[in-house]
């Protein structure tokens, strides 16, 4: 009887979930945390903060706003938007491709099998960024890359000077030269074209799950109703995949922004990029102003941080369509 | 419809496949005029390479052991003690993803240098317990993320009252009970966290140590062909990884179906 | 709740330790001037058991053979090569940075461009010493009172990929020609490297000014011009991306020249070139850190390097040794090495600038770098 009643006991006990101390110590439940707090108080906050509170304060222990209005030069505003540029149109795109090549294999009538090789593959590619990825990039598209040189051997076509010598057979349609953008891996575009190759399947990642969450049933109840595809589009589907999406291309964003390993193996420490320069700053005061490091620094958080706080309000507001 | 898939689907293979085809063909042309293993043999031939190959993968392991130290008992707590601090805590493992690693590397060389009152920056073995800090810092968004969900999915708490009633303590409970459960989402994070560390070059770099991700960049400097054979190779390990833990997370489902 | 408090008592922390943080360290007392007793020396160095070098590329004048002859004589020291692609300034940021320091972070010896040395000197960065063979260093080449000391010296030139270059550049001047599009880079961070700095110069004399900061600014305009025409690429080159068409066209010493032409073998072929118009001697020199926290290992290595034996090493790497003369002058340099050193332009006049000229030259370049040429990134 006695065994029976400790079950009996022991059962309200454990229902009530997290109240109570545990097992009688003052305080005890969050000891179970502390670890963790501790860890990242040490290795993630405090460095962080010390670098926030940094960007404010002159070499002599004072407070001050130069550092930051000392980010005001050209050089170091057109780091920001080259930056900001590249992490833009890498998000935007790699939303955009990832989602359609999501969509392609899940929605719109590609065989099934084809599903698990494409997420395995996102897998590997969204983490193959860095060096090793530069190296693809360069022995592919750069300047004396398997395309580029099969480009103009081939077909008549300089990327670098943007210039398409026109064959003979299609002199009659097109004579003489085509002139084309230029392009080359140094320049923004092609930053942006090897920041895809790990943005976009991060996005077929976590738009997968998301788009397969869209359940047929919706999609023939908007039939019944007389939807048309793209109405159901517009006004079913959409509104419940934009959280997805925003929330993808805020990480994106960042992911980019802050991305270092792939641009310095790309062109080494002298490309005009926020995070290259930050890293040039570190290591060999480039700048000549030490405290300009911190306030570098404090600038790319800014950025990540309102980046990743508009999608958060987005979020908020797109997820009312959920109500 | 369907052409537009095929379509799509069609250039985006193509836009991965390229890259991979020019690197590796750019790896085998070492040799004048004909295709070779000669840029691999020389990299693997390299002292190096085996060096700051074993540096990272060791640096790796100690990530994985310390992570899952961290993550497992806290994600298990959270769940069954103080769920009301589960937001604060997600918000904190998404912290990583927000800050740049540089970022925070920086930090760490400006506060923990030989002035300050904990100096790691002053022996090697201390700046190599804060590269491990850091790289558990970068792993921690997936390794909670993967450890959360599978915790999600076993019922916590039936389990631990069980072991309890039993007479198991905290530490019972989390290595015997809690850890075997939720084994092939840790070992998901682990892989995962491995294949970040062999390849991460920020911190290691601003750190000064002799790891794998700033070794391909020197080499990236100095040589021609021998890169392009390195990013084959780290291309062939991320593979692995991710292919491990398919393995993992397929077998587990094994074991699931026998409850 | 709890948790805004935690956060509030982090964020105060982090104040109060930005606040209390003093970097002001005393500079130590430097050691010993000259050494008498080379036995004692190397005994002091075995104890310490480490010397930690930064920025020397073992392919640079071969610093490999260097490495390679100082452990066979010393098995007992382990060298610890810090980052060996740092530029001048980068070394010194290294010292700044671990002020203190006696972990394997900071280094003991650097080896910087002659304009880093003097600023290193005033900066209290370094300490004075004075090797075995300091008298037959040339005075022109040695601080007076020991701080830093010439190593050796090379001449600026072109190092072409003549696989993607058809027509190889024989001048500054040929430099600026649209068939290079795309295809001109330097060796190294022009507000870094002492390299490149020199670099910037060597195409500011090429137009006719002065050495100095005439040469820098002439330099400068000479890389606008460049850039706006597109010739520039705004990457570091090393004998890898010149081998991957990602910097064809390199400008950078003779000696670093060279020996990427003999690690590549032909595959691609590798032309060097020593400009038309200029032919620019870039020196750089030695010093012992003054917080090196190997000091006696430290001095060990300098009389190593400035022993004929250590001096050879480098010769074998292209560079010329800073007592190249006097060795030759001792017939101690092998025929064979003579041999392999490039001939100087027939009728060109080789430029040895002086201390003043590179120290103005260096702050006009790196001051002027971003403002006047500002390679950015393309659209």
């Amino acid at each position: 009887m006695s065994e029976a009643a400790a079950p009996a006991a022991a059962a309200p006990r454990a229902a009530s979930g997290g109240g109570g101390a545990s097992r009688g110590l003052p305080g005890g439940r969050w000891l179970g945390v502390l670890p963790f707090f501790l860890f990242v108080t040490l290795f993630l906050i405090l460095p962080t903060l010390y670098i926030v509170v940094g960007a404010f304060r002159t070499t002599g222990g004072g407070w001050t706003l130069q550092n930051v209005l000392d980010l005001n030069t050209r050089s170091i505003r057109n780091a920001y938007w080259v930056s900001v540029q590249v992490s833009f149109w890498s998000a935007l795109l790699g939303c955009l491709i990832g989602f359609a090549m999501s969509a392609a294999v899940v929605l719109w009538g590609l065989p099934r099998w084809l599903k698990q090789p494409l997420l395995t593959f996102s897998g590997v590619a969204s983490n193959f960024a860095g060096v090793p990825l530069a190296f693809a990039f360069i022995a592919t598209v750069g300047p004396a890359g398997l395309i580029t040189l099969w480009l103009r051997s081939d077909l008549g076509v300089i990327l670098q000077a943007g210039l398409w010598n026109v064959p003979e057979g299609l002199q009659w349609l097109l004579p003489g030269q085509v002139r084309f953008p230029r392009f080359t891996i140094l320049s923004t575009w092609g930053l942006i074209l090897t920041y895809l190759f790990f943005q976009i399947p991060l996005m077929v990642l976590i738009i997968t799950p998301a788009i397969e969450g869209l359940r047929r049933e919706w999609r023939e109840a908007a039939e019944v109703l007389g939807a048309s595809a793209w109405q159901y589009w517009r006004m079913v589907a959409l509104p419940i995949l934009t959280p997805s999406l925003l929330g993808c291309m805020a990480l994106l964003f960042a992911n980019a922004f802050g991305a270092v390993a792939t641009a310095i193996a790309l062109t080494g420490p002298a490309l005009n990029i926020a995070p290259i320069l930050l890293y040039a700053q570190i290591r060999g005061d480039v700048l000549g102003n030490p405290n300009l490091g911190y306030a570098l620094a404090l600038g790319m958080i800014v950025i990540t941080a309102a980046a990743n706080a508009l999608y958060v309000w987005l979020r908020a507001r797109s997820e009312r369509w959920l109500k | 419809m369907r052409a537009f898939a095929w379509g799509a689907f069609v250039l985006g293979a193509l836009y991965f496949v390229l890259p991979l085809w020019g690197m590796t063909e750019f790896s085998l042309s070492m040799r004048r005029g004909e295709y070779s293993f000669d840029a691999y043999r020389s990299v693997l031939a390299m002292p190096d390479f085996q060096a700051t190959f074993a540096f990272s993968a060791f640096m790796a392991l100690v990530t994985i052991v310390v992570g899952v130290l961290i993550v497992v008992p806290t994600a298990f707590w959270v769940r069954l003690k103080v769920p009301e601090l589960r937001p604060v805590i997600e918000f904190i493992t998404l912290l990583p993803l927000v800050i740049p690693a540089i970022v925070i590397v920086f930090g760490y060389i400006r506060l923990y240098n030989t002035g300050s009152w904990l100096p790691l920056t002053g022996t090697a073995m201390g700046t190599n317990l804060l590269l491990a800090m850091g790289y558990t810092v970068l792993a921690l968004p997936y390794m909670y993320r993967a450890v959360d969900t599978g915790l999600r999915t076993i019922d916590v708490g039936t389990l631990t009252e069980a072991a309890q009633s039993l007479g198991a303590g905290w530490a019972t409970i989390l290595g015997r009970v809690i850890l075997p459960n939720v084994l092939s989402a840790v070992l998901s994070g682990a892989f995962l966290t491995f294949a970040i560390v062999i390849g991460e070059f920020t911190m290691a770099a601003l750190l000064d140590r002799p790891a794998f991700g700033p070794f391909m960049q020197r080499l990236g400097q100095d040589r021609a062909y021998e890169p392009s054979a390195l990013a084959v190779i780290a291309f062939a390990i991320t593979w692995g990884c991710m292919g491990l833990i398919g393995l993992v997370s397929r077998t587990q489902k094994h074991t699931r179906a026998a409850r | 709740m709890t948790a805004k408090t935690w956060l509030a008592g982090t964020a105060s922390a982090a104040v109060l330790m930005q606040a209390t943080l003093a970097f002001a360290q005393q500079t130590p007392a430097p050691g010993p001037l000259r050494t008498e007793d080379m036995a004692a020396l190397q005994a002091a160095a075995e104890a310490e058991g480490m010397l930690t070098t930064i920025a020397l590329p073992r392919d640079w004048c071969n610093y490999e053979g260097v490495f390679q002859t100082f452990q066979a004589k010393y098995p007992g020291i382990t060298i610890n090569e810090l980052n060996p692609n740092a530029s001048s300034a980068e070394e010194l940021e290294a010292i700044r940075a671990n002020r203190g320091n006696t972990g394997p972070q900071a280094p003991d010896v650097i080896d910087v461009g002659l304009a880093f040395g003097p600023q290193a000197q005033e900066e209290g960065l370094i300490q004075p010493y004075m090797v075995q063979t300091w008298d037959s260093i040339p005075e022109s080449a040695r601080d007076a009172e020991g701080y830093w000391y010439g190593d050796y010296y090379g001449v600026m030139s072109f190092a072409v990929n003549t696989d993607l270059v058809a027509e190889v550049p024989q001048s500054f001047a040929d430099l600026l020609d649209p068939q290079y599009a795309g295809q001109v880079a330097l060796a190294g961070d022009p507000r870094a490297s002492n390299q490149a700095i020199l670099a910037v110069m060597a195409a500011g004399l090429a137009t006719g000014a002065e050495p100095g900061q005439a040469a820098g600014e002439a330099g400068l305009e000479f890389f606008r011009q460049l850039n706006e025409a597109g010739n520039f690429v705004p990457v570091i080159g090393g004998s890898g991306t010149l081998a991957q068409g990602t910097t064809p066209i390199l400008i950078q010493w003779d000696y670093n020249a060279l020996t990427t032409r003999d690690t590549l073998a032909g595959n691609p072929p590798v032309e060097v070139v020593i400009p038309e118009d200029v032919s620019l001697a870039g020196m750089y020199v030695q010093a012992i850190s003054a917080y090196a926290p190997q000091p006696n290992a430290a001095r060990l290595w300098m009389e190593h390097i400035y022993s004929d034996e250590g001096q050879l090493e480098w010769l074998k790497g292209y560079c010329r040794p800073i007592r190249f003369d006097d060795m030759v002058a001792r017939g101690v340099v092998p025929q064979d090495l003579l041999d392999r050193l490039p001939p100087a332009r027939e009728g060109a006049t080789v430029v040895f600038p002086s201390l003043d000229a590179v120290n103005a030259n260096r702050d006009a370049v790196v001051g002027g770098w971003d403002a006047v040429v500002g390679a950015d990134v393309v659209e």
